[in-house]
């Protein structure tokens, strides 16, 4: 999987070193974890081309193309209805992290993610539940958990407009943008290799004027974050970060990460990630309390995920006081929400 | 350039018109990808069908569609071949009309034209195809249970309910 994705990013991939079996065994997982079209990318110019592992790769490339064209007038009609409204909105990863790659037809995406003003969230929801924006699958924010310490204003601040057709799209500011990029992959476990294959093609394409402080932030743990999903795209894909400054530089990923991400992805399936991976609600063992040991072998966390959830650091030390204090949380929060839904 | 010896007009009304509406169309480099937003298909046109699709403005008839092909490919283009692709387009909707091929067209498809025409006239069958694949995995991240979503896809439970007037995700 990573010998297939490394460098996919690139307008002009490095040699492809996999043998047509290898290629069978891994297009069902790039497809799986919407990596195809990268897939595809990787293999159009190689001998396997015209295997027809590679017919597949090829086909989920045109149908991204056909949606990306689609996505793109949505977004497009978002904005209009937004702007008429006076609507502040700004646009994040989707259709954003398509732009970082050299054909908008190889990331694909589900959703519009939007970030508004607080003041503005409802009036915006309520343009979003209107009929004429019904076909259009926008997940709105007033927030992101990854970005907590800075604030709309500043964010808008640093956002910039790009046109779209007849409309001027605002986008998150490149800064904002990767670090957005780097704290959503290691929040969400990075099984999805299409994440980290989002940070190198951010990486090797950072505007000259990029702003490292801006992008690692005031906060010093998250900033580490940052430096730490940058390595992994590095370690795993190939990806060229020299733009980072030497002072950023890590002595070395530590090998738990690298193992737990590369085990993710032999099967990148959603189902796989909690809560899909449950095999029913906490609270139904409350009442029959059979498949309960299973129920919560089900729960143990990623070490990635339970990390991240207690604002850990992502070094060489044992990931068991992590996963045990993300246990806590989750138990004091289901507990929490049991009573107050009894009382 | 090899001709039929009948010329029938396009259509029984007309020359064939491309569809315009209610369709998203890609350009790609070697072919040209349609979505048909009415019927909810995908179609992948090869070079020499989306040049006559592209041909097909209600005004120039198969024989002139098949001069134009031959100067665009470059090949001595059998009228056949403009015809074929007609046909593949009108049968997939591509067209304002479907159009009402000649006799000599009857009964024959892809490969029995090919088998006709002969190997060096291959380059040039134009093909439609549909795009029929797995949907690719959806890029966002899947939703928990009670936060809002519109529609199943964007919830990990595959099942975005409506409570009142809010939907959320099981």
């Amino acid at each position: 999987m990573a010998a297939t994705l490394a460098g996919s990013w690139r307008g002009l991939s490095s040699p492809l070193n996999i043998t047509e079996a290898e290629l069978d065994r891994v297009t069902p997982l790039l497809y799986a974890s919407g990596s195809a079209a990268l897939g595809w990318w990787r293999v159009r110019q190689t001998n396997l081309s015209a295997t027809p592992s590679a017919a597949v790769l090829h086909q989920a490339y045109r149908l991204q193309a056909l949606q990306s064209a689609i996505h793109e007038k949505k977004i497009e009609k978002i904005f209009r209805l937004l702007r008429q409204a006076s609507v502040d909105a700004i646009l994040v990863k989707g259709w954003l992290a398509a732009g970082l790659y050299p054909d908008g037809a190889l990331r694909p995406y589900g959703d519009i993610d939007l970030c508004f003003r607080r003041e503005h969230f409802q009036t915006a929801k309520d343009i979003l539940a209107s009929s004429e924006a019904t076909d259009c699958w926008v997940d709105p924010h007033s927030r992101f958990s990854e970005l907590e310490s800075r604030s709309f204003d500043e964010l808008f601040a640093r956002s910039r407009l790009v046109d779209l057709g007849a409309e001027k799209i605002r986008i998150m500011g490149s800064e904002d943008h990767l670090a957005l990029l780097a704290i959503h992959l290691l929040k969400h476990g990075a099984w999805r290799p299409l994440w980290l294959c989002d940070i190198g093609a951010a990486i090797e394409s950072l505007p000259a004027e990029f702003d490292w402080d801006l992008c690692l932030g005031k906060n010093k743990t998250r900033a580490l974050w940052i430096i730490c999903a940058i390595h992994l795209s590095q370690e795993l894909l190939d990806a060229d970060i020299h733009p980072l400054p030497m002072s950023h530089r890590a002595k070395e990923l530590p090998r738990w990460l690298v193992s737990i991400v590369l085990r993710q992805w032999a099967a990148p399936f959603a189902i796989n990630q909690p809560p899909m991976s449950h095999p029913k609600p906490m609270a139904s063992y409350l009442k029959t309390p059979r498949g309960l040991l299973k129920g919560l072998r089900a729960r143990w966390p990623n070490p990635i995920i339970a990390t991240v959830s207690v604002n850990g650091e992502f070094n060489g030390f044992p990931r068991l006081p992590y996963q045990l204090g993300n246990c806590a949380l989750r138990s004091a929060e289901f507990f929490f929400h049991r009573l107050n839904t009894l009382g | 350039m090899k001709t039929t010896p009948n010329r029938t007009p396009a259509t029984a009304n007309g020359e064939p018109r491309a569809r315009k509406d209610d369709l998203i169309v890609k350009e790609m480099p070697d072919e040209v990808l349609v979505y048909d937003l009415v019927r909810d298909k995908a179609h992948c046109l090869n070079r020499t069908a989306a040049l006559v699709w592209n041909y097909c403005d209600g005004r120039t008839g198969a024989a002139a569609m098949t001069g134009r092909l031959e100067r665009e490919l470059n090949v001595p283009v059998d009228e056949r071949v403009v015809w074929l692709a007609l046909n593949q387009l009108s049968k997939n909707y591509l067209l304002e009309e479907q159009i009402v091929p000649p006799p000599l067209m009857a009964g024959i498809n892809r490969r029995q034209m090919m088998r006709a025409l002969g190997v060096a006239a291959v380059v040039a069958v134009p093909v439609v195809t549909s795009i029929v694949a797995p949907t690719p995995a959806q890029a966002q991240s899947c939703r928990g249970p009670g936060v809002p979503c519109n529609n199943d896809n964007q919830c990990c439970s595959l099942n975005c309910l409506g409570i009142g007037t809010n939907r959320v995700c099981a």
